[in-house]
C-alpha cells in the first residue's frame, strides 16, 4: 500500500460516504473532514512537490490484454493539490449554513458534496494515470462526473449540461482516435513506448496527433472554438460547485495536454512543422489559438450581466494564458503557465465563493440588481477585491507573478503580437472585474439590501483562507514556484531558476517581496498623508446627490447597465456571435440530415430499398 | 454427444405439442415452456463446459457434404446458450390468455438454435424461414391495428429478403456444388469471382433484413414501436445477432477477400449514419431505441468487416454488449411511451428505471469503465490497425455517431432527471415485472464490469477460434468423409 | 546588510524627490497653459499651497472607508512606483521589478481611484471611471507595444541596464535615435495616459461634472493632486529612461524630463477633446500602427 493508494482510497471513501449519506444533515461536515483527510494524505506525498521521484500505485489491471496502471509524479501532485484544495474550500463553504438555505430552496446539499467528491476522485484517477488507456478512462470519468455537478441545479443548467456533454463527447472521441492512432504506431498504450518512438513518427502523423489531442483536450479547456459550453455550464452550477468547477475542472484538459503533447510527443516536433502558405509553425498556430482564447472570451465577459457568467467567461480566457505560457517553451513561459494554474484556481475559487456569498444574501447575481454592498458585507468585499486584483494580474497578488512570467517569456522569445494579445486580455480583464466589483459592492445600495448582514463564518473562513493564499503566494511566489519547477522537471522541460521572491535572471528580475513591501510602504505614506489632513466627516451611504439635487434612496441611479458604453460603441459591432452561428449551423445541418433520413424510412416501402440495395451491391461486384 | 440436437428438436416439438397440452391443462402450458428452455440451457452449458476444441456433428449419420451437420464451437454454443437464457428472461410469465405466444416463442427458440448451430447453408435457410415465421407472429402478437400494419411491412420485406438469400445460396451451389459451409470453405477459390461475390451480396442483403442492415431495415422502427417491449427486446437483442452470425460464418469460411469486407463495411457505415441520425430526430423513446439499434448493428457490421482476429473480437464484443443493453432499454419503454417531452420528471416517480436508463445509455455511448467502452475500444483499435482509407472513414463515422448518440441519449436522460410533475408516472408501478428483468440486464452489465479481465480473455479465445478458417474446415471434415471430398481436401492442403 | 539599508534609504528618498519634481511639473503645466492663454500663471509655490489648502479644508466629506482607502491607494501606488524608477545616483528596487512590473504597478493607483469613486455612489463618477478605464485600455496597448520594442531592443526589462546601455553608447545609442518610430508612438501613448486634453473625456466638467472627481473635495482632491504630480513625474521619467538615455546627472535628467513633458502639455492646451470612442479609434489606429512599425524595425 503506497501513499498514492492511501490517497485514492481516501478519495473513494469520500465518494462512498457522501453517496450513502446523501440525505443526512451532517454529511456536509463529514465530507469536508474527509476532504481534509485527502489533503493530509496528499501532504504525505509532499516530497513530490520538491522533486521527489514518482510514486506508483500498487493497483494495476489487465483488460483485453492491455495493462492499466496508475502513478503520481510531481506534475500530478501539483494539480492534485489544487484539486483537493479547491474541493476542500468549496466543501466547507457548502457544509454549514449555506446548505440549510440551499435545502430550503429545493436543492440537495448532500448530492452537491457527493458530486464534488466524485469529481475529485475521478480527477485524481486522471492525474494518476500511468498509460494512455488509464488516461482516457480517467478523462471520460472526469467529463461525466462534472456533468453531474453541472446539471444538479436543474432548470436552465440542464441545457448547458447537455451542450457540455456533446462538446465533451466530441472531444473524447477525438482523443480516442488519437490514442487509437498511437496504438497503431507504437503497438501499445504505454507512455514509455510513445515517448521512445515519437521521434520516428512522420510529420503527417504528428500533425494529426497533435490536432486530435489538442482539439480533444482543448474542449475541456474551452479552447477556441470549443468554448461555447463552458461559461454557462460552470456558472449555473450551485455556488460552491461553480467555485470548484471554475477553479480546476477545465485544467484537467491542460494536464492531459501537458502529458501527451509536451511530455510524450514533445513540443520540438510541433515547432519543426511548418504550416504551408504561412509563416507559422504548428506551435505558432496553437499559440494564436491561445491568444484568441485569451481575447475573445475576456471581452465576452465584459458584456455579461450575471456575475457568475462573467467570472466563468474569464475562466476560459485565463486558460488561454496557461496554454500560451506552456507553448512558449522557455523556462519562464512554462513556469508561468503552470504557476497560473495554481494562481488562477485560488483567484477563481475565492471569486466564485464571494459571489455565492452575495447570492446567498441577495438571491441574485444580476449585476444590474446589486450595488453598494461594501458596507453590508465588508469581508466578502475584501475577498472579492483580492480575487479581482489577482485575476486581473496586478501586483501584489499572485496572478501578477504568473502573468509576468508569461509576458517576460514572450519578450525574450521576441513575439510582439502575442505579447500584445496577452496584454489586451489583461486590460479587458481589468475593465470587466472593475465592473464586477463596482456593480455589486460599490455605488448605490438598494433599499431592499439595506439590512442584510455579512455571511456567517462557515462561509467566510474558506473565502478568507483563499484570499490569503492569493496574497501570500503573490508575496512569496517562490513557495509555489518550487512545486512548479518540480513539475517542469517531471515534464522534462527546462526549469526556471527562482528565488523565494520570484525570478533571478540577468535580463530582468522579479522580487515580489521587495515590491510588495514597498507597495505597502507606499500605502502607508499615502495613509499618513491622508490622515494628516483635516478629519473627514462620514456621510451616510444613502445620502447622495447628482446633478445638483439630492437623490432619495428609491431613485435608482446606480450606473451599472452598459457600463462601458463608449467602448461598446466602438467594438460592439465586433461581437458577431460567429461561434454561436457556427454551432447552430452544425445543429441545423444535423437536423436537416436526420429529418431527411427519417423521412426516407417513411416515404418509400422498405422493399424498394431492398431492391435498390441488391442491385447496387450486385453492380459493385459484377459491374 | 448428440444431445445438442435436442436444443433444436425439443422446442420445435413442444411448440407443436403446446396446443394439445393446453387443451389438457392450462397450468402445464405455463410451465412446459420455461422447462424446455431450462433444458436447452442445460444442454448448451454442459457442452460449453466440456468443449476443448470445435466439434462437428453429423446428424442422423448422414455425412457432410450431403447430410445435416452441426458445427459446435465456442461462438455457436454461446449463442445456443444465450437463446434459451434470453427467452427465459423475456418469457411472458404473466400471460394467461393461451398458448399462442408461448408456442411461437418456442418455435423461435428452436429455429434460432438451429441457425446458430447449423453447418450448412440449406439448413440455415430452413431455420431462417422458420425463424421468420415465428417472429412475424410475435411481432403481431398484441393484435393492435398498428402492429398488424407494421408486421405486414415486415412480412413483405422479409419475404423478398428470403428470396434473395435463396438465390444467393443457389448461386453458391452452382459454383461449388455443395452447401456445407466447410466444404464451401474448401472450394472458396471458386467463389472469388463476380458470381460468387454476387451470391454473398444477395445473402447479406437477404439475411440482412433480420440483422437490421441498412437499407433493408425499414420494418425496424415500425415493428419495434408497435410490438410489446419484450418482443422488441427479443428481436433487437437476440434475433438480429443470429442473422449476423450467419453472415460472419460465411465471411470466415469463404469470403476473406477485401471486396466482401468492403461491402459489409459500407453497409455498416451507412447503417450507423442512417440509424443514429434518425434516432436523433425521433420524438418517441421506442422509435429512438429502434433507430439506435440500427446504428448499433451498423457498428457490429463495421467491426466484422475488419479482417482477422481483431475484427472478430470487436464484433463479438459489440454484439454481446448490444445483446445486453438494448433489451434492457426496450423493457424500460413499457410505461415511457409517447413523446419524449412527456418524460419530464420521470426519475422522481421511478428512480430505479431512471438509473437503469442512465446506466444503459452510458454504456451504449461507451463511457469507461462500462463494458460498452471496451467493446468500442476494440472497434477503434481494430479500425486503426486495419489502416486503410475506408476504415479510417469508418472510424470518423463511428466517432461522430457516438457524439450524436450522446446528444440524443443525454437530452432524454436530462428530461427524465429534470424536476417535473410526478402524477404521470404512477403507472409504472403496475408492471414491476419488466422493470425487474431490466434490472437483471443492468446487473449483468455491472457484473461484466467487475469481471472484465476474465471476460476479455474468453472473448479473445472465442474470437481467435471463430476467425480461424482452416480450423472450421478441418473440424467438419474430420468426420468420416466420402472419398471425393477427401480428395479435394488433400488437393487443397 | 549594508546593501539592504542603502536600498531602503533610496526607496524612501526616491518618492520624496519625485514629489518635489512632480510639483514643479504641475507648476510648469499651469505656467505653460497660462502663457498659451496669455495669462501670467501661478507663483512658484502655488501647487504646494494648493495641496496644503486642500488637506486643511474644513469640509471633508467621506462616503465611506473605501472612499478613503481609494485615495490612499492612489497616492501609495505611485509612491511605490517611484521606487522602481531609477534616477541619477539612485536605483531603488528598479532591478528587482523592471519595466513590466512598473507598467502594472502604475495600475494600482488607477484601481484605487476607481474603487474610491465607486464607493461615492455618484453616477457621474461611475461614468467617469468607465471612461477612464476605457481610455486606459486604449493607450496601454500602444504603450505596451513600445515597452516590448524597447525591452526586445535592449534584450532586458531591467530599467537600470537599459539606461546603462544607452549612457555607455552615447546619444547615437539612445532609444530615440535607434528607435525613432517607437519613440514617437511612446510620446503619443504618454500623452494619452496623462488624461490631458484632448484625452480628458473622463473628466468632462461640462457633462459629468468632472467625472471621477465629482465627489472629491478637501484632502480627497488633495490626494488626487499629489497623485497627478507623481503621474507627471512617472510618465516623463519613464520616457526619458526608455528613449533619452536616462539621467547622467541631475541637471540633464531634469532638463530632459521637463522637455518631454512640455510637448504633450502644449498640445493639450492647443487642442479640444475627443469622445471616448473617438479616443479609442484614434489611439488604436495611429500609435498602435506606429508602435508596430517601430517594433518591426527593432526586431529586424
Amino acid at each position: 500500500m503506497t501513499t498514492l493508494d492511501t490517497l485514492l482510497l481516501f478519495s473513494l471513501l469520500t465518494v462512498l460516504v457522501s453517496g450513502l449519506g446523501v440525505r443526512l444533515k451532517m454529511i456536509g461536515w463529514v465530507s469536508a473532514i474527509m476532504f481534509a483527510a485527502q489533503f493530509v494524505a496528499l501532504l504525505f506525498m509532499g516530497g513530490l512537490g520538491y522533486g521527489g521521484s514518482a510514486i506508483e500505485s500498487s493497483v494495476s489491471l489487465t483488460i483485453l490484454n492491455q495493462p492499466l496502471s496508475w502513478r503520481f509524479d510531481s506534475l500530478s501532485w501539483f494539480f492534485a493539490l489544487i484539486t483537493i484544495g479547491s474541493a476542500l474550500a468549496s466543501s466547507i463553504f457548502a457544509a454549514g449554513i449555506w446548505a440549510k438555505k440551499f435545502h430550503k430552496h429545493d436543492g440537495k446539499p448532500g448530492l452537491l458534496q457527493f458530486a464534488i467528491a466524485l469529481n475529485v476522485f475521478t480527477m485524481l484517477l486522471l492525474l494518476a494515470s500511468g498509460d494512455l488507456l488509464s488516461l482516457f478512462v480517467g478523462w471520460e470519468l472526469v467529463s461525466w462526473a462534472s456533468l453531474l455537478l453541472m446539471v444538479m441545479a436543474g432548470g436552465s443548467s440542464s441545457q448547458w449540461g447537455l451542450r457540455y456533454i456533446v462538446y465533451a463527447t466530441a472531444g473524447a472521441m477525438a482523443v480516442l482516435a488519437g490514442i487509437g492512432l498511437i496504438y497503431h504506431l507504437t503497438g501499445s498504450f504505454s507512455y514509455a513506448d510513445l515517448a521512445n518512438t515519437a521521434a520516428t513518427f512522420s510529420s503527417t502523423n504528428i500533425v494529426i496527433l497533435s490536432l486530435l489531442f489538442i482539439a480533444g483536450f482543448g474542449v475541456k479547456m474551452g479552447l477556441l472554438p470549443f468554448h461555447l459550453w463552458q461559461a454557462g455550464a460552470y456558472a449555473e452550477a450551485p455556488g460552491p460547485g461553480s467555485a470548484f468547477l471554475g477553479a480546476i475542472s477545465s485544467r484537467m484538459g491542460l494536464y492531459a495536454m501537458l502529458v501527451v503533447v509536451i511530455q510524450l510527443i514533445g513540443l520540438a516536433r510541433l515547432i519543426a512543422i511548418e504550416i504551408p502558405f504561412s509563416f507559422l509553425s504548428l506551435r505558432d498556430m496553437l499559440m494564436w489559438v491561445a491568444a484568441f482564447t485569451i481575447i475573445f472570451p475576456t471581452f465576452t465577459a465584459l458584456r455579461q450581466n450575471d456575475a457568475r457568467h462573467l467570472l466563468a467567461w474569464h475562466g476560459i480566457g485565463q486558460g488561454g494564458y496557461m496554454m500560451m505560457g506552456i507553448l512558449v517553451l522557455n523556462p519562464l513561459g512554462s513556469a508561468g503557465g503552470l504557476l497560473h494554474v495554481f494562481n488562477y484556481a485560488s483567484n477563481q475559487a475565492a471569486l466564485f465563493l464571494a459571489i455565492s456569498a452575495v447570492v446567498y444574501r441577495t438571491h441574485t447575481a444580476d449585476l444590474n440588481r446589486l450595488g453598494g454592498l461594501v458596507t453590508r458585507m465588508p469581508l466578502t468585499f475584501v475577498v472579492l477585491l483580492v480575487g479581482i486584483i489577482g485575476l486581473a494580474g496586478i501586483p501584489p497578488m499572485n496572478g501578477f507573478v504568473s502573468k509576468w512570467l508569461i509576458y517576460r517569456s514572450l519578450i525574450v522569445e521576441g513575439m510582439p503580437l502575442l505579447f500584445v494579445a496577452t496584454v489586451i486580455g489583461t486590460l479587458g480583464t481589468i475593465l470587466s472585474v472593475y465592473k464586477l466589483i463596482h456593480n455589486t459592492f460599490l455605488g448605490q445600495l438598494r433599499l431592499e439590501h439595506e439590512h442584510i448582514r455579512e455571511v456567517p463564518w462557515s462561509m467566510l473562513a474558506p473565502m478568507l483562507v483563499l484570499a490569503s493564499v492569493v496574497f501570500m503566494t503573490g508575496f512569496m511566489p517562490g513557495l509555489v514556484l518550487d512545486w512548479v519547477v518540480s513539475a517542469q522537471a517531471a515534464l522534462g522541460i527546462p526549469q526556471l531558476a527562482h528565488t523565494l521572491g520570484g525570478v533571478e535572471s540577468a535580463t530582468g528580475n522579479l522580487d515580489m517581496i521587495w515590491i510588495t513591501l514597498v507597495l505597502f510602504g507606499g500605502f502607508g505614506v499615502g495613509a499618513l498623508l491622508f490622515y494628516s489632513g483635516n478629519k473627514a466627516k462620514r456621510v451616510h451611504q444613502l445620502d447622495n446627490y447628482a446633478g445638483g439635487h439630492f437623490l432619495t434612496a428609491d431613485d435608482r441611479y446606480h450606473y451599472s447597465n452598459n457600463f462601458y458604453a463608449g467602448l461598446m460603441h466602438h467594438i460592439g459591432s465586433w461581437y458577431r456571435g460567429t461561434f454561436k452561428w457556427l454551432e447552430s449551423s452544425i445543429i441545423s445541418i444535423v437536423s436537416l440530415l436526420s429529418g431527411s433520413t427519417q423521412r426516407l424510412f417513411h416515404s418509400f416501402h422498405p422493399a424498394l430499398f431492398l431492391l435498390i440495395a441488391a442491385t447496387l451491391s450486385l453492380y459493385f461486384f459484377v459491374g | 454427444m448428440n444431445n445438442i440436437a435436442f436444443n433444436v428438436a425439443l422446442p420445435l416439438l413442444t411448440a407443436f405439442l403446446l396446443p394439445i397440452i393446453s387443451s389438457g391443462s392450462k397450468s402445464a402450458t405455463r410451465f412446459v415452456g420455461p422447462f424446455v428452455l431450462l433444458a436447452m440451457l442445460w444442454f448448451a452449458l454442459a457442452y460449453f463446459n466440456v468443449l476443448q476444441h470445435p466439434v462437428a456433428i453429423a446428424l442422423g449419420g448422414f455425412l457432410p457434404p450431403l447430410g445435416i451437420s452441426f458445427h459446435l464451437d465456442n461462438l455457436s454454443l454461446l449463442m445456443a446458450a444465450l437463446i434459451p437464457l434470453m427467452m427465459l428472461l423475456l418469457w411472458p410469465y404473466n400471460n394467461r390468455e393461451g398458448f399462442r405466444e408461448e408456442s411461437l416463442l418456442l418455435l423461435l427458440a428452436g429455429a434460432a438454435s438451429g441457425l446458430a448451430l447449423s453447418g450448412d447453408l440449406f439448413n440455415i435457410y430452413v431455420f431462417y424461414e422458420l425463424l421468420s415465421v415465428a417472429s412475424f407472429g410475435l411481432a403481431a402478437a398484441n393484435r393492435t391495428a398498428a402492429a398488424f400494419a407494421a408486421t405486414f411491412r415486415y412480412v413483405i420485406i422479409s419475404g423478398l429478403g428470403t428470396v434473395l438469400a435463396l438465390t444467393g445460396i443457389a448461386l453458391i451451389y452452382t459454383q461449388t456444388g455443395t452447401l456445407n459451409l466447410a466444404h464451401i470453405g474448401l472450394l472458396a477459390s471458386q467463389l472469388n469471382n463476380p458470381v460468387g461475390l454476387s451470391a454473398f451480396a444477395l445473402i447479406v442483403i437477404g439475411i440482412g433484413v433480420k440483422a437490421e442492415i441498412f437499407p433493408v431495415n425499414g420494418w425496424v422502427p415500425e415493428v419495434y414501436s408497435t410490438a410489446s417491449p419484450r418482443i422488441s427486446a427479443l428481436l433487437a437483442g437476440l434475433i438480429s445477432k443470429l442473422a449476423v452470425l450467419v453472415i460472419i460464418r460465411l465471411l470466415v469460411v469463404a469470403y476473406q477477400g477485401s471486396q466482401a469486407l468492403t461491402l459489409l463495411l459500407v453497409l455498416g457505415m451507412l447503417g450507423i449514419i442512417w440509424g443514429e441520425l434518425s434516432a436523433w430526430h425521433s420524438k418517441d423513446l421506442k422509435r429512438m431505441f429502434s433507430f439506435s439499434s440500427i446504428g448499433q448493428l451498423g457498428m457490429v457490421l463495421v467491426a466484422f468487416s475488419i479482417p482477422g482476429d481483431a475484427g472478430m473480437a470487436a464484433g463479438i464484443a459489440m454484439m454481446l454488449h448490444h445483446l445486453v443493453v438494448k433489451p434492457g432499454m426496450f423493457l424500460l419503454t413499457e410505461n415511457w411511451n409517447g413523446p419524449i417531452k412527456k418524460l419530464k420528471g420521470a426519475a422522481t416517480s421511478s428512480p430505479l428505471a431512471a438509473f437503469l436508463f442512465m446506466l444503459f445509455a452510458l454504456s451504449m455511448i461507451g463511457v469507461p469503465p462500462l463494458p460498452g467502452f471496451w467493446a468500442k475500444l476494440l472497434l477503434v483499435t481494430g479500425l486503426v490497425e486495419a489502416n486503410a482509407p475506408l476504415y479510417i472513414i469508418a472510424l470518423v463515422v463511428l466517432l461522430t455517431a457516438t457524439v450524436i448518440e450522446a446528444h440524443y441519449l443525454m437530452s432524454t436522460a436530462l428530461k427524465i432527471f429534470s424536476r417535473g410533475k410526478k402524477k404521470h408516472f404512477k403507472k409504472l408501478l403496475q408492471t414491476p415485472f419488466n422493470l425487474t428483468i431490466a434490472t437483471i440486464f443492468g446487473a449483468v452489465l455491472l457484473a461484466a464490469l467487475f469481471t472484465l479481465t476474465p471476460l476479455g480473455n474468453k472473448l479473445n479465445q472465442i474470437a481467435t477460434e471463430s476467425s480461424d478458417r482452416s480450423l472450421y474446415i478441418k473440424t467438419t471434415l474430420s468426420l468420416k468423409l466420402p472419398p471425393q471430398v477427401k480428395q479435394q481436401v488433400s488437393k487443397v492442403q | 546588510m549594508n546593501e539592504i539599508l542603502l536600498t531602503i534609504i533610496e526607496v524612501i528618498m526616491m518618492p520624496i524627490v519625485a514629489f518635489i519634481v512632480g510639483l514643479f511639473m504641475v507648476l510648469m503645466m499651469r505656467k505653460l497653459a497660462a502663457r498659451l492663454q496669455r495669462r501670467i500663471g501661478p507663483p512658484l509655490f502655488q501647487p504646494l499651497y494648493d495641496i496644503i489648502k486642500l488637506y486643511g479644508k474644513q469640509t471633508q466629506i467621506s462616503h465611506g472607508l473605501i472612499h478613503d482607502i481609494g485615495i490612499i491607494m492612489a497616492v501609495g501606488g505611485y509612491v511605490a512606483a517611484e521606487a522602481l524608477l531609477p534616477v541619477p545616483g539612485m536605483d531603488g528596487i528598479a532591478a528587482k521589478g523592471g519595466l513590466v512590473t512598473l507598467a502594472y504597478l502604475t495600475m494600482v493607483p488607477s484601481l484605487g481611484l476607481a474603487l474610491g469613486v465607486g464607493q461615492c455612489a455618484n453616477p457621474n463618477g461611475s461614468i467617469g471611471i468607465s471612461r477612464a478605464l476605457t481610455s486606459m485600455l486604449a493607450y496601454d496597448i500602444p504603450f505596451i507595444i513600445v515597452v516590448f520594442g524597447v525591452a526586445y531592443h535592449f534584450s532586458s526589462t531591467n530599467l537600470v541596464s537599459i539606461i546603462a546601455t544607452q549612457q555607455a553608447g552615447g546619444i547615437s545609442t539612445w532609444g530615440i535615435s535607434e528607435m525613432p518610430v517607437l519613440a514617437l508612438a511612446g510620446l503619443f501613448a504618454l500623452h494619452a495616459s496623462l488624461g490631458k486634453q484632448p484625452f480628458e473625456i473622463y473628466i468632462a466638467p461640462a457633462e459629468i461634472a468632472t467625472g471621477p472627481m465629482v465627489e472629491m473635495g478637501g484632502k480627497f482632491l488633495g490626494g488626487l493632486f499629489v497623485m497627478q504630480s507623481f503621474q507627471l513625474y512617472t510618465a516623463s521619467v519613464l520616457y526619458v529612461s526608455l528613449f533619452l538615455g536616462g539621467g547622467e546627472n541631475w541637471i540633464t535628467f531634469l532638463l530632459k524630463c521637463f522637455a518631454v513633458l512640455a510637448i504633450p502639455i502644449i498640445i493639450a492646451y492647443l487642442f479640444p477633446r475627443y469622445r471616448t470612442d473617438d479616443l479609442v479609434r484614434l489611439v488604436w489606429k495611429w500609435p498602435v500602427m506606429l508602435a508596430l512599425i517601430g517594433v518591426a524595425f527593432v526586431m529586424n
